[in-house]
């Protein structure tokens, strides 16, 4: 960095109220960020970095004290402003993008007033300007920029729209620095990578300096400079991207990039996961990643390693880093043993589901039909929408389907729960995304576990909840616990055993790894993988992540829009020929250095509505052939390994037109090195 | 990153209740005058007839009307008797009747509304029509519905005071009770157990109850708290117990008369009843405060 930084962090301490004391945070963090530069902050839950970035603009809740430090932003130090003067800072100079852009919308105010309000309370300009301005801004993002487009709700956008108006909402006053905390967390694959394409060009464009916080490293590998890795509210290393993913010095950094699920990765073995997780209340004196290291000696656990210089541009504080020369993923390249021929378990058959009824019912998923196998790992992939999780609920008769049936080893199941029998009932069990709400919060995990056993089995011991407990590698003492008292990854691990304490044969997993943190998200995975082998339980997984999907169905079916486009066997699925949608959702896929193959800000959100002519994915199918995609229906094609595609080119055609995988080399090359 | 996933380490057991006196130090100030008074009215209520100086219904213990004094603090009525005696003596029947009355009410009033909302559909629409149409009739008239419709033979049992205000607070607690379960029953842990193929009931008692404790209480505690005034207004229009109970609104209503003679004989029962109202409601204010910030409703 020769130009003078934009910010600058300078030993920044911060503490949260707990109990009666205060709990530190953040610990002693430095950083600077240059002009034009962005800078990724990444980390597990907790380690302190959305602290950081609300410290960035002077935001201080009740509950939050600053011990330490300063922020030094155009000459000023934030920390050390008054309400006033951060309110001339805040909006104008300093702008913030936060996660969840539907909660951060007024739902009351038309999206051009809430631009409005910005541009009115940093700037004295005649109203007309204003509009001017927004309608310039709405451009820029890459929103229509008509008149009748600012004066919609916030409801009347989708998440993507929306996230594209908070972006619009941070850069109206041309500020100098903008924080983006997770902006794109809530989107799915699809949106995600528009948003993230929308910044970089924004990036290009405006030579804005950013600070991109996020807990995934995949995607900071395609829009940060530099990269700044924090644990236990620590920062451990910092290091240009390319750099760090390449050659990782800090031992967490490996795991966390070992962690990551690869796309290209055919071996169907988990990532190394990190060992263990972050538990503040037994740091040790000194590096706080000690007791999760695989290289820590004794004097880590007693001596704290400031950062220190290693290489040009790289900080990194470790007192081994020098040592440690393992490459970071090493994994094994093995063939996944396939399940032949198994036999049938669940038959959907051309089922339909519509919710609600009349003229105003909206079709969810279209005539599907499709069977699992015995033990096997059935995925469903899709954007949000796509029906996945209504095709679940389905099977599992939280909703009746309109039509067609739904049978289990042969016996065709009534549509909704209570029809069912409690052997049905017992045999199919549901895990759900968000481990919080699945969990009674006021029961003890012994209770949950203990309920099912009693319902289906009439009586639960001591020793089969801790059975339960260990089959899914929990200790036995969490069974005295409350649901709030664990980790999330330990909660869904808890639902997870749940389901298995009924013995199912179907366990159906809506997006289970979603709320997760990518380390917790890869020893989920690996339990389930070991749980597909040892219990034989077939698995519906609902997941939007290739990756994992990859790493752990057998089988594997693409849904959008209620509709099937692809099913066939994962292998197939990932290799040409390709469905265009599978092959747009690939491309999507974040991956670590994935040379960017993104075409500028351009919006394909606006998709044709859905209709019982046509293709469902004609609209925004990059290899549409013309009239005949919105005419007719696109037939079957299946290929000689049993692929099947729905689509109107030939499977020749498919094959020639597919591009992916294209980072492939890149990933091979770097295995050699 | 969240300030929860901070301030719960996975390690920790519950050790809320452990110490005491830090406890009672964060607890808000309201809280702490409304406990004080309460319990003092909960002392005297289960100790008073072993010291009171005279029987509640104990005549010529002093010149009637003969104003405040050191022997009589609450003066002394027409008939001689000593209203302190008699304030003393009807301390349990007031707290008694209010507490159990609105109990019977938050039972009924909680079983109704959270099966009412996890249900839902018609049967849903229908209670809570008909709990709408109970709700616009006002308190103290449809209390005196209720009585009259009890006819004359139950007139004055207290078991009827105790119906009469579980029938006022029911319909109330069981709307409260609905709105809570409707936002609980859209969790995913209410959806496994319905998956499972639970009963409503199992359902209700399991996975609501549990979690609408913190509700239901404050809402008992105000109720609670209203509920003295509600059976001293009926024993104050004659429609409550019956002469010579020591009833406060009774007394209030027999001395009346006497307001102009001897002012006391009419504040003595009217400060008990006032005191004992604030109490609980600064308890239950300050109850709502500790709930609200510890129970985390809806999503968080």
């Amino acid at each position: 960095m020769d130009a003078k930084p934009v910010i600058s962090v300078e030993g920044l301490s911060v503490s949260y109220r707990q109990g009666a004391g205060f709990t530190r945070v953040v610990e002693d963090v430095t950083f600077a960020v240059a002009p034009g530069e962005v800078f990724g902050l990444v980390g597990e839950s907790g380690c302190g970095k959305s602290t950081i970035a609300l410290q960035m603009l002077g935001y201080r809740p009740p509950a939050m004290r600053t011990d330490a430090g300063a922020i030094n932003f155009e000459d000023r130090n934030l920390l050390a402003l008054d309400r006033s003067g951060l309110d001339r800072v805040r909006g104008a100079r300093v702008a913030f993008v936060p996660q969840n852009p539907t909660t951060a919308l007024n739902p009351g105010i038309r999206v051009g007033s809430q631009i409005d309000e910005i541009l009115a309370a940093h700037g004295a300009d005649a109203a007309a300007a204003r509009v001017d301005r927004t309608l310039e801004l709405f451009g820029l993002v890459g929103l229509p920029a008509k008149p009748e487009f600012l004066r919609r709700y916030p409801h009347q956008l989708s998440g993507g729209q929306q996230q594209r108006v908070c972006i619009a909402m941070a850069l109206a006053c041309d500020p100098a620095f903008v924080v983006l905390d997770e902006p794109t967390t809530g989107l799915d694959v699809t949106t995600q990578e528009q948003i993230v394409a929308l910044l970089i060009d924004l990036r290009a464009r405006l030579k804005m300096s950013m600070l991109y916080v996020t807990h995934d490293l995949g995607l900071l590998s395609q829009i940060a400079d530099r990269v700044g890795v924090m644990y236990a509210g620590r920062m451990v290393e910092i290091a240009p991207t390319a750099e760090l993913f390449t050659d990782p010095k800090h031992p967490y950094t490996r795991g966390l990039i070992g962690s990551i699920p690869r796309i290209e990765d055919r071996s169907g073995l988990p990532a190394r996961p990190l060992r263990g997780l972050l538990q503040r209340h037994e740091l040790p004196k000194g590096c706080p990643f000690a007791p999760r290291c695989d290289w820590a000696t004794p004097e880590c656990f007693e001596e704290r390693q400031e950062l220190e210089p290693a290489g040009p541009s790289r900080e990194v504080a470790c007192w081994r880093w020098h040592e440690i020369a393992v490459p970071a993923d090493a994994r094994a390249v093995s063939q996944a043993p396939e399940v032949d021929h198994p036999d049938r378990l669940l038959a959907i058959d051309k089922v339909t589901v519509t919710y609600g009824s009349g003229r105003g019912a909206f079709v969810a998923i279209r005539d599907i039909s499709l069977d699992i196998g015995k033990g096997e790992t059935f995925a469903l992939v899709g954007e949000s929408g796509s029906g996945k999780s209504t095709l679940a609920r389905a099977v599992a008769g939280l909703i009746a389907p309109a039509e067609g049936t739904i049978a289990l080893a042969g016996k065709p199941l009534a549509g909704l729960v209570r029809q069912r029998t409690p052997e049905e009932r017992r045999l199919i069990q549901f895990v759900f995304q968000n481990p919080d709400a699945s969990l009674n919060p006021r029961a003890r995990i012994a209770k949950a576990l203990a309920r099912p056993l009693a319902f289906f089995f009439g009586h639960a011991s001591e020793a089969r909840v801790q059975a339960a407990l260990a089959d899914v590698r929990l200790d036995g003492k969490y069974a005295a616990r409350f649901p709030d008292e664990l980790s999330g990854g330990e909660r869904q691990r808890v639902a997870i055993a749940r389901g298995l304490v009924a013995e199912p044969s179907l366990l159906l997993c809506d997006e289970i790894l979603s709320a997760l943190d990518v380390s917790v998200q890869a020893s989920i995975l690996a339990l389930l993988q070991r749980l597909k082998a040892e219990r034989g339980v077939a698995m519906l997984f609902i997941s939007h992540d290739l990756a994992v999907v990859r790493m752990l169905a057998d089988r594997v079916c693409v849904l959008f829009r209620g509709d099937i486009m692809e099913i066939g066997r994962r292998d197939q699925v990932f290799s040409a020929p390709f469905h265009p949608y599978t092959h747009s959702l690939l491309e999507a896929v974040p991956a670590p250095l994935k040379p960017n193959a993104h075409k500028g800000g351009a919006s394909n959100e606006a998709a044709n509505a859905p209709s019982d002519k046509g293709c469902a994915y004609a609209g925004r199918c990059a290899w549409q052939i013309g009239e005949i995609c919105t005419k007719e229906r696109p037939p079957w094609r299946e290929t000689d390994q049993g692929l099947r595609i729905r689509c109107h080119h030939s499977l020749d055609e498919l094959t020639s037109l597919a591009t992916w995988p294209n980072a492939t080399d890149i990933d091979d090359g770097r295995a050699a090195q | 990153m969240s300030v929860d996933t901070l301030s719960a380490p996975p390690g920790r057991t519950r050790s809320r209740w452990t110490s005491l006196p830090s406890l009672w130090r964060q607890t808000p100030l309201s809280f702490r005058i409304g406990l004080i008074v309460l319990v003092a009215h909960l002392l005297v209520a289960a100790t008073g007839q072993f010291w009171a100086p005279y029987g509640f219904s104990q005549m010529g213990t002093g010149r009637p009307l003969s104003g405040m004094s050191w022997t009589h603090p609450f003066g002394v009525d027409q008939l001689g008797r000593d209203i302190f005696s008699r304030v003393v003596h009807g301390s349990h029947i007031v707290i008694l009747l209010s507490l159990s009355g609105t109990l019977l009410g938050l039972i009924v009033g909680a079983v109704l509304g959270l099966l009412s909302g996890y249900v839902g559909g018609w049967i849903d629409e229908v209670l809570q029509r008909f709990l709408e149409a109970l709700i616009s009739i006002p308190f103290l008239v449809l209390a005196l519905i209720a009585i009259a419709a009890a006819g004359p033979e139950l007139a004055g049992n207290p078991v009827l005071i105790v119906l009469v205000v579980a029938l006022v607070y029911a319909p109330r607690i069981a709307r409260m009770a609905r709105s809570v379960a409707v936002d609980i029953a859209t969790r995913d842990h209410v959806t496994v157990a319905r998956l499972r193929g639970e009963s409503a009931w199992s359902v209700m008692r399991r996975e609501l109850l549990p979690n609408a404790t913190s509700v239901l209480l404050v809402e008992f505690a105000l109720r609670a708290g209203y509920a003295p005034v509600l059976i001293g207004s009926l024993g104050f229009l004659g429609f409550g117990l019956r002469p010579p109970t020591p009833e406060w609104g009774l007394m209030i209503s027999e001395n009346r008369a006497l307001i102009i003679v001897t002012p006391i004989t009419v504040l003595g029962p009217g400060l008990a009843l006032a005191s004992l109202v604030v109490g609980l409601n600064l308890f239950t204010e300050g109850l709502a405060r500790i709930l609200g910030r510890t129970v985390k409703l809806g999503v968080q």
